[in-house]
């Protein structure tokens, strides 16, 4: 018995980091052939650590390529996303948990239904109004969209920390008469601060990477954000592995970053709203 | 006293922003798709009105079955893949004795963070027959194995397009499960040790018992994620071969902005719309039905 479970612990270990490996591995590998070229990658060393370091693929993807561009459209689509996403939200849930108003309960409702929407049901009308209204192809195309979409989330995260605020911390700054503007600017945003940390989080990580929408709004090249770019690169380079793998790093090294600096945060961003969602 | 909450020019400019930006983008298309799904559109005049003749015309569309099925298929494998080795990531890395415990965790969440389409790339050259990974393992094994993975006919395709996924988003299920499990008090755990209980039966009797309330969302993740699949056929497949890997939302773009079938599509995102609504009501209906406080 004691033998056996002892083999079951060792065997079970290996399990672990097995998988560990399979995590891990296809992203090494993924670096590894950024700095191969195809002879390397196809016949010679197609597994192990590259034999010469050819930075010149990732040279040859910055400039003979527009995965600047990319990149830069990204920044700024996740830039000002993320910033009227925190503005609106934060308004709106202070709004929602301090202030009184009539229909305050079913309006906080409705931006939650927002939750329980998929993306896929609302493109095609989203699309034709994008075309209508004349923003298709535009920033404008995809913030307005990514705005709207994390305003629900990131909604019910602050109404969350509004809500646990005490009301004399208010009532005090009104007695010393300070504006509800001013209440809101100064005393409330500064004690939510850790939600917008993780409201932040989530938003940039799924602005960043988000794909059908961007698909389906962009189809200018000079407008197109990563994920979308990505996609036209590989087609160019389909014979080429090494530029299009030295692409694919640069695309990821962000969110690569992001998680090695502040895992539990992130983990914390992605799982926290997933309570509700049932 | 009271009084400067009640403040209606403040409650406008705060609300507002919000309130039109979500009923522009989100309102306003969802009302629209289910209008529409009645309508014969091309997306540019007004349309007619046809009455349920989308609906029956899509039920008498095998690509409807052929996008059904791959949908159940990757809501399936997902749930399999992700919520069992999920569950036992999740209660391993938890226990402090684990050796290597966050570097396990930090590399099985780290696919997470990725784009899909850095993802489904690197799979596709990984899955490339000539020059890709997992054929060159089988050469350096010395097996004369190959296989095309996303050209075969059959089940073998959408099975390697749902590994890429579940490949990706087991991280995410095992971080909300491990979130789950830390927030069982210890006091649970205390007869169990009096009595002498392994660590497997202490998991099996107790904790995953407890963790209901989590299964129920990371299963209405994993079945609402497979039945909406949609970037990973757009990138590695484009629904081929054939239209062995379509999926309904596949299908839905492809019907509008390809096709200029606008109400088609509309059609096929409202009967995706009631599909993931009838599975997660029937999740809640059945999975821990009342909720468990501490």
């Amino acid at each position: 018995m004691n033998i056996l479970s002892k083999a079951g612990g060792v065997l079970f270990r290996t399990f672990l980091w097995v998988y560990f490996l399979i995590s891990l591995y296809p992203l090494t590998y993924l670096l590894f052939f950024s700095l191969k070229n195809n002879d390397e990658i196809f016949y010679t060393n197609p597994l192990g650590f590259p034999l010469h370091l050819r930075i010149e693929n990732y040279v040859q993807a910055i400039t003979k390529h527009d995965i600047a561009l990319y990149f830069k459209n990204s920044l700024i689509v996740s830039i000002v996303s993320i910033l009227f996403v925190l503005a609106l939200s934060l308004m709106f849930s202070y709004a929602a948990a301090r202030l009184e108003w009539r229909l305050k309960g079913a309006t906080y409702a409705y931006v939650l239904l927002g939750l329980f929407i998929p993306t896929q049901v609302i493109l095609i009308p989203l699309a034709v109004l994008m075309r209508d209204v004349g923003i298709a192809n535009s920033y404008s195309a995809l913030i307005v969209p990514y705005v709207a979409f994390n305003l629900s989330f990131s909604s019910l995260i602050f109404y969350g920390f509004f809500r646990t605020i005490p009301l004399e911390i208010e009532e005090s700054a009104y007695m010393d008469g300070a504006s509800i503007y001013r209440i809101f600017l100064r005393i409330m945003l500064p004690l939510v601060k850790p939600a917008v940390a993780t409201v932040t989080i989530f938003a940039f990580l799924s602005v960043w990477n988000e794909f059908p929408l961007a698909l389906i709004l962009i189809t200018d090249n000079a407008h197109k954000t990563l994920p979308i770019g990505l996609l036209s690169f590989s087609g160019q380079f389909s014979t080429e592995w090494g530029p299009m793998g030295a692409a694919m790093v640069i695309s990821s090294i962000p969110m690569i970053l992001l998680y090695l600096v502040m895992g539990d945060q992130v983990e914390k961003a992605l799982t926290v709203g997933s309570a509700v969602k049932g | 006293m009271r009084n400067f909450k009640h403040n209606p020019t403040a409650t406008s400019l705060f609300v507002l922003p919000a309130i039109l930006t979500f009923s522009a983008v989100v309102t306003y298309p969802l009302i629209s798709t289910l209008l529409k799904s009645f309508y014969e559109w091309d997306g540019i005049t007004e349309g007619t009105f046809i009455g349920f003749d989308n609906f029956t015309r899509l039920f008498r569309d095998d690509l409807f079955y052929t996008s059904l099925r791959n949908g159940i298929i990757f809501a399936v494998i997902l749930t399999v893949f992700q919520l069992g080795l999920g569950t036992i990531m999740a209660l391993t890395i938890i226990n402090s004795k684990t050796f290597g415990r966050n570097a396990l965790r930090r590399a099985y969440f780290i696919p997470v963070v990725l784009s899909v389409t850095v993802v489904c790339q690197l799979w596709l050259s990984m899955y490339n027959p000539g020059y890709g990974l997992f054929n060159k393992l089988f050469e350096f094994a010395g097996l004369s194995y190959r296989q095309d993975w996303l050209s075969s006919m059959g089940v073998t395709s959408i099975i390697a397009v749902t590994m890429v996924a579940s490949w990706q988003s087991m991280g995410y299920q095992m971080a909300l499960i491990y979130a789950g499990a830390k927030s069982i008090p210890e006091h649970f755990y205390e007869a169990a040790k009096i009595d002498g209980a392994t660590t497997l039966q202490t998991h099996m009797k107790i904790t995953i018992p407890l963790l209901a309330e989590t299964y129920k969302i990371c299963l209405i993740f994993c079945i609402n994620a497979g039945l909406n699949a949609f970037a990973h056929m757009q990138i590695m497949t484009k629904g081929g071969p054939g239209t062995s890997t379509y999926s309904l939302t596949y299908m839905m773009t492809r019907s509008a902005f390809r096709l200029d079938e606008y109400g088609y599509g509309c059609a096929i995102a409202v009967t995706l719309v009631l599909q993931c609504l009838f599975v997660t009501l029937l999740i809640n209906r059945f999975i821990a039905r009342e909720r468990l406080t501490y």
